[in-house]
């Protein structure tokens, strides 16, 4: 049992993946294969013993909502606890006022309702592994009215682009709030991730709100940084954000190393997921296999080389599959080569044969499509 | 049951003994099959798939994890309001000793006040032993068009092989004349699948009465049909084409896991229309290292491959290590391979350990070798 409840928090729109949010939120992006990458914050939240969450969804809610269900897949007490989605206000003149303050105000009888004292609050645009019972005792024994948790860098010049920085002092006081713009390699790069009373967290928002109408949680916590008591506690391991099309590209395959996997999937950390009853995967004679993360319910033929293949997909003949992101239920064709690319869902590579884009730029192939 | 009024029993207390070490603590239909299942699944499945709600599990050997494995029935979607998966082992009651059950007629007859408190119009029986895809309401329209009292289902099996099964004679019209059980000379090659429905009226008065015969043997195919039949009731056989095994022995299981490396295998587990449901297991999907070679196999979520797969079946977490070489095999659940060694037809349990380097069975056995213990590595 943990003393606090879980906001999973969308991306502001300061992040951006091109392509693939057209379809859906990033919360609901297909990751490594089986997941969705709300499926970490989810799950970090049910096992470290959170057992009510509330989930913020800004558009599309289509197959995030499905994909969340009742949450029984997440281990959450179906009697106890509680996974509620909430949504933000339909009614708002412009996108631009749809942030997460503004959805926190719309939604905030059911904030007040929680019968927590605490409040975990995690972006489902980030991947990583965390323990947040043991972040909450950390933030109660400093005493800091605020905790955030970093990752230090120092890949910050071509990574996390516009994620948050936290400018630091020694003692890890955070100082101020930043943009990464990828002026410096190292960087304390913010996982967005908050701890605080829910008493504060609600009296920020309604702050945020009154001072400016396009005020984000981010803002209002920079504004307080020189009033209020706010620290970073540093992460260490497996880290992504997904704050553009690359990262995208490059956290999944980053996690084809085994031992890097191994840091995000912990034995004693099970990362949970919707299951799709599929079968295991088919391998015929002619299919050619190496450095490749496959889900269940595929059938192969052709070759895969460093790549992840998601759920339900089919790699025929002669088919060649190279760095590439497969996403669930995608098709490539007979004799077809792909390299350097993400393939969106459903996609069938069939009558082209050739999709090859370099490594630094990976080509997407949208939802659906026939190429 | 207000879809088709008809519910499910699963006899599922078998022991299995000739599977030996894999049925040592658990009854058959828990053994694992097919690279995330478990036998009992499949049944389990094909009642959730064919809209019956209410399924009754007799349980008696081993029974502990099948117990609880199939109390679950949200994992094959059974958990609807009045829908269950009911576990039925012997029970002690007011007007009985605490008993066994005797046979698979008695596992029914124990426990007629449950089956009684659905008042269902029609009673499915089936074993939970074997591997098949069926529509069970398809056989309940046959039998409800021939207007019977007990319908079989029944496969053709190859002429030479019917008398190592129960043969049903029928008339042109389907209506069974006769059975033999594992007849000499049979008269025809229609096997009886162990899957019966009955009108529940007539069955219940039936059961009543070979509860308290003391020459019975209490079982379906030795004295229930037979005494059906002596009645002259409208018995009638329902055909069924298509996959089903009963995995008797270690070769026949290790036989029904090597059908799946077929392309357009008749079992087909990939349908989308008829899915197998089972336990939901949390794990990564596989991971194939850079030294992996996989051919011809069937490998689910979990397992970690940096050797050779070649005419194998990987369940959840099996591991095989860099240079280690499976070749028509079957490795269940968590069952690690060390570098270097080499497997050919074997059978690796669940759990089991095979060291660095060690040699384990031979291309060129007659039987299938089941490996339940932890083999040595050698350096």
């Amino acid at each position: 049992m943990c003393n606090a409840f879980g906001i999973v928090n969308f991306a502001g729109s300061n992040i951006h993946v091109e392509g693939m949010q057209d379809h859906r939120p990033i919360g609901a992006f297909s990751f490594l294969g089986r997941y969705r990458t709300i499926d970490f914050p989810i799950s970090n939240m049910s096992n470290s013993g959170i057992n009510h969450i509330e989930v913020f969804v800004k558009r599309n809610p289509r197959s995030l909502t499905e994909h969340l269900g009742t949450g029984r897949h997440y281990n959450i007490n179906s009697k106890r606890g509680k996974l509620h989605i909430l949504y933000t206000d339909d009614k708002l003149q412009s996108d631009l006022y749809n942030h997460d303050v503004s959805a926190f105000m719309y939604n905030m009888e059911c904030i007040e309702k929680v019968p927590y004292p605490y409040v975990i609050i995690a972006p489902s645009y980030m991947v990583y592994s965390m323990d947040y019972s043991k972040l909450l005792e950390k933030h109660l024994e400093s005493g800091a009215d605020i905790t955030i948790l970093y990752q230090n860098v120092d890949t910050a010049k071509d990574e996390f682009m516009n994620c948050n920085v936290l400018n630091l002092n020694k003692q890890k006081g955070v100082l101020s709030i930043e943009r990464n713009r990828g002026t410096a390699k190292n960087r304390n790069i913010s996982l967005d991730t908050y701890v605080m009373s829910k008493e504060l967290f609600m009296e920020l928002v309604k702050k945020a709100a009154k001072f400016s109408s396009m005020y984000t949680l981010r803002d209002i916590i920079d504004d307080e940084c020189s009033e209020l008591d706010i620290r970073g506690i540093a992460h260490h391991g497996y880290v992504a954000a997904i704050s553009d099309f690359k990262s995208y590209y490059d956290a999944n395959m980053r996690l084809i190393d085994y031992e890097t996997a191994q840091d995000l999937f912990a034995p004693d950390w099970p990362i949970y997921t919707r299951t799709n009853d599929s079968s295991p995967t088919q391998y015929y004679e002619t299919s050619n296999v190496k450095k490749s993360v496959v889900s269940n319910g595929c059938e192969i033929e052709g070759t895969i080389e460093n790549s992840v293949i998601g759920r339900g997909c089919i790699i025929k003949k002669g088919a060649v599959v190279k760095n590439c992101v497969i996403l669930p239920g995608a098709t490539i064709g007979e004799d077809v080569h792909v390299e350097n690319a993400v393939v969106d869902k459903q996609a069938k590579i069939v009558r082209v044969k050739e999709v090859v884009a370099k490594v630094e730029e990976p080509a997407y192939v949208g939802r659906g499509d026939i190429l | 049951m207000r879809q088709n009024n008809m519910l499910a029993m699963i006899l599922a207390g078998g022991r299995g003994t000739r599977l030996h070490a894999l049925t040592k603590k658990v009854a058959k239909p828990a053994v694992f099959y097919g690279g995330k299942y478990r036998i009992v699944d499949f049944p389990l499945s094909n009642c959730a798939n064919s809209g019956i709600e209410v399924v009754g599990v007799l349980t008696q050997y081993e029974s502990v994890l099948l117990n609880s494995y199939v109390a679950a029935g949200q994992r094959w979607g059974l958990d609807a309001k009045n829908s269950g998966v009911y576990v039925l082992p012997p029970r002690e009651k007011e007007d009985a000793n605490l008993d066994v059950y005797r046979g698979t007629a008695d596992a029914i007859s124990q426990n007629i006040d449950f089956v009684d408190t659905f008042d269902p119009e029609y009673v499915l029986i089936l074993s939970g032993d074997h591997i098949y895809k069926m529509d069970y309401s398809k056989m309940l329209s046959h039998h409800k068009a021939c207007g019977a009292d007990a319908t079989i289902a029944v496969i053709e099996v190859p002429m030479k092989e019917a008398s190592r099964f129960g043969i049903m004679n029928t008339d042109e019209t389907d209506r069974i004349i006769e059975f033999e059980e594992k007849p000499e000379h049979p008269k025809s090659n229609l096997a009886s699948m162990g899957i019966y429905i009955f009108d529940w009226k007539l069955l219940r008065k039936m059961l009543l009465a070979d509860m308290v015969n003391p020459d019975s043997n209490h079982d379906f195919g030795k004295d229930i049909i037979p005494a059906m039949l002596k009645e002259d009731r409208r018995l009638y056989a329902w055909k069924f084409k298509g996959y089903w095994k009963d995995v008797g022995t270690i070769d026949s299981l290790w036989e029904a896991n090597m059908d799946l490396l077929d392309k357009n295998n008749e079992l087909d587990l990939s349908d989308p229309s008829w899915k197998i449901y089972t336990e939901d297991v949390t794990s990564t999907p596989h991971y194939i290292g850079e030294n992996g070679v996989v051919n011809r196999a069937f490998i689910t979520q979990g397992c970690v491959i940096d050797g050779e797969v070649k005419n194998s079946v990987l369940f959840t977490h099996a591991k095989v290590g860099k240079g280690a070489k499976v070749y028509d095999s079957v490795l269940m659940p968590d069952a690690e391979v060390g570098d270097g060694a080499v497997l050919h037809r074997v059978i690796v349990a669940d759990g089991v350990k095979i060291g660095k380097g060690a040699v384990v069975g031979s291309a060129d056995s007659e039987h299938i070798e089941l490996i339940s213990k932890r083999v040595k590595g050698v350096e």
